[in-house]
């Protein structure tokens, strides 16, 4: 059951993370240490555009959150789904973020990270969820296992195209933001994912990764 | 002691010479541009005809109004890429034959890292995320490490290419830009058009096509400019501010062709305010394609001994910017 108490509560918080898509807090939650992930309006944005767009990412959040569950990829437990308010609350996820591990960990370890972090990614695929958004801040190490904690922009498909896509987003962040790491890392993760997803799916995925590359403006084409 | 660089650009429908001092002056900007009859986009064959028959001109006026001799050139910098090959050989040509003649270096430049390095320069931007816009860029992009680093980027058409590709649609030549904003802003009516932003990056091809059909069915141009523009700009506000967010930089500069639109400049201040970030472009004049960009990152480049030999010298129609060594940022 979903209850409303409106915005100000949720401003109670305190402000963790303010993101582009959306504030989060850190707050209680009936008693419960919880996060409140708040799609506030966008002023640049027209409003019945922003509306829209806001309600639905909500309520699909939400979904994608559950079916992570089911897939086996462990994701923040769904405290609330505020509609109206454009609020998700949820369990408060304590850890580090992969973004802040990365060039703080011997390589042994960032590789383990990587494996795993593409075993799950695989575990969403096969489950038909296409995550959209697999950057590092989005994906957090509690006691050696890694939580996703951001399906703002998932969405249920398993096209190959899609799957290529979010591959192709992680390491756009890894070579991006990580450029250091980008190479060993990118190798764990094809090979987490490849176990998962058998080596025909997977060497399907990356040859679509680099088509989708080469459709790039001024890609040199390989 | 004050050196001097000049730059030509001829990427595609510019062609445009400038001369820089190494202090950061921009001290001539001339310029020819190629105008496609109506209905049409850019010809390359025919932009590098009216490069050659005005390439003396705007170079002997950039000379002029610079007031630095010829012999006082440290170097010539020309666009080596990415851009029409038609129109790149043009300004390699004329690069090249001042070069050897008065044998100075020839430095070869990057025309997007160009756009990002006169936009530091001329706004004072020190460590920016960039949204560079053009016909021939959609990219989100900050320093690190030696390379301008895409951080999200458009996965099929560039915005300069959807306004063209729609304003072409309705008659219009190329570039359609302003002619679309003005139609725009007499419009308040929202057609419901595809907002598609995947992860970092975003996709316009969808969107043109609903525009085009809307178009077909009578809706009326400045209407579906309107809706074009709310949901282009929005898309591309979404991934620079995801961007921001990401990076936690405090500085975003937008540049190229489209950072003249006041409605995405004005939606990228709003988002910026947010993040207590703040929101620079280029003067007007700077902002399109222009000698400027390459004369000054010729200047940035040959501080650092970039240069090619004449004989090994040549253009590139597709070279990517993020393939490019940054040898004179820290």
């Amino acid at each position: 059951m979903s209850t409303s108490p409106g915005a100000a509560e949720y401003a109670r918080g305190r402000l963790l993370y303010k993101g582009a898509e959306a504030d989060v807090l850190r707050g209680e939650w009936q008693g419960l240490d919880a996060v409140f992930k708040v799609r506030k309006p966008l002023s640049y944005r027209l409003a019945v555009l922003d509306d829209a767009i806001r309600r639905h990412r909500t309520v699909r959040e939400a979904e994608m959150i559950h079916l992570a569950k089911k897939a086996g990829v462990p994701s923040p437990f769904l405290y609330n789904v505020d509609v109206p308010a454009s609020t998700l609350v949820m369990e408060f996820v304590a850890g580090d973020r992969v973004k802040d591990l990365v060039g703080t960990l011997p390589r042994i370890e960032m590789e383990d990270i990587f494996f795993e972090f593409g075993r799950d990614v695989a575990r969403l695929h096969t489950a038909g969820i296409m995550h959209g958004d697999l950057t590092t801040a989005n994906v957090v190490r509690r006691k050696g296992n890694l939580v996703f904690i951001d399906f703002g922009l998932s969405v249920r498909t398993t096209r190959l195209e899609d799957h290529a896509v979010d591959l192709r987003l992680i390491k756009e962040t890894l070579v991006g933001a990580h450029p250091e790491a980008a190479t060993s890392a990118l190798e764990a993760l094809s090979r987490g994912y490849a176990g998962v997803v058998g080596p025909a799916r997977s060497r399907a995925v990356l040859k679509q990764l680099q088509s989708i590359e080469r459709r790039g403006r001024y890609a040199r084409v390989t | 002691m004050r050196r001097h660089v000049l730059g030509i650009e001829s990427t595609a429908h510019t062609f445009s010479v400038s001369v820089v001092s190494s202090e950061g002056e921009v001290l001539s900007n001339t310029r020819s541009v190629y105008k496609p009859p109506e209905g049409s986009g850019i010809h390359p064959f025919e932009a590098s005809q009216n490069h050659l028959a005005n390439a003396a001109g705007v170079l002997a006026d950039a000379i002029d109004r610079s007031g630095v001799s010829l012999n006082d050139l440290d170097a010539i910098s020309y666009a080596m890429g990415p851009g029409l090959g038609p129109c790149l050989r043009v300004g390699a040509v004329v690069a090249r034959t001042l070069a050897s003649s008065l044998g100075v270096p020839l430095v070869p430049v990057n025309h997007a890292v160009g756009h990002i390095e006169l936009g530091c320069l001329l706004t004072g931007s020190k460590d920016p995320v960039v949204l560079l816009v053009s016909g021939g860029h959609t990219m989100i992009l900050a320093y690190s490490s030696r390379r301008w680093r895409v951080l999200g980027e458009s996965l099929d058409l560039t915005l300069g290419q959807l306004l063209d590709q729609f304003g072409r649609h309705h008659g219009l030549s190329s570039p359609c830009g302003k002619t679309i904003e003005d139609a725009a802003s007499s419009s308040t009516n929202y057609l419901k058009l595809p907002y598609a932003v995947k992860g970092n990056d975003v996709s316009f091809s969808g969107l043109l096509t609903v525009s085009k059909l809307l178009l077909d069915g009578g809706s009326s141009f400045s209407d579906v400019s309107y809706s074009i523009q709310e949901t282009a700009f929005a898309m591309v506000t979404e991934v620079t501010e995801r961007a921001l967010a990401f990076t936690a930089k405090k500085e975003v500069m937008i540049v190229g062709g489209v950072a003249a639109n006041r409605r995405l400049s004005g939606m990228m201040t709003e988002m910026a305010k947010r993040h207590s970030a703040t929101v620079s472009m280029a003067p007007l004049e700077y902002s399109g394609d222009c000698g400027a960009q390459i004369a000054w990152t010729g200047w940035l480049a040959h501080s650092k001994d970039v240069e090619v030999p004449v004989a090994e010298s040549k253009v590139l129609q597709s070279w990517r910017l993020d393939h490019v060594d940054i040898p004179w940022r820290g």
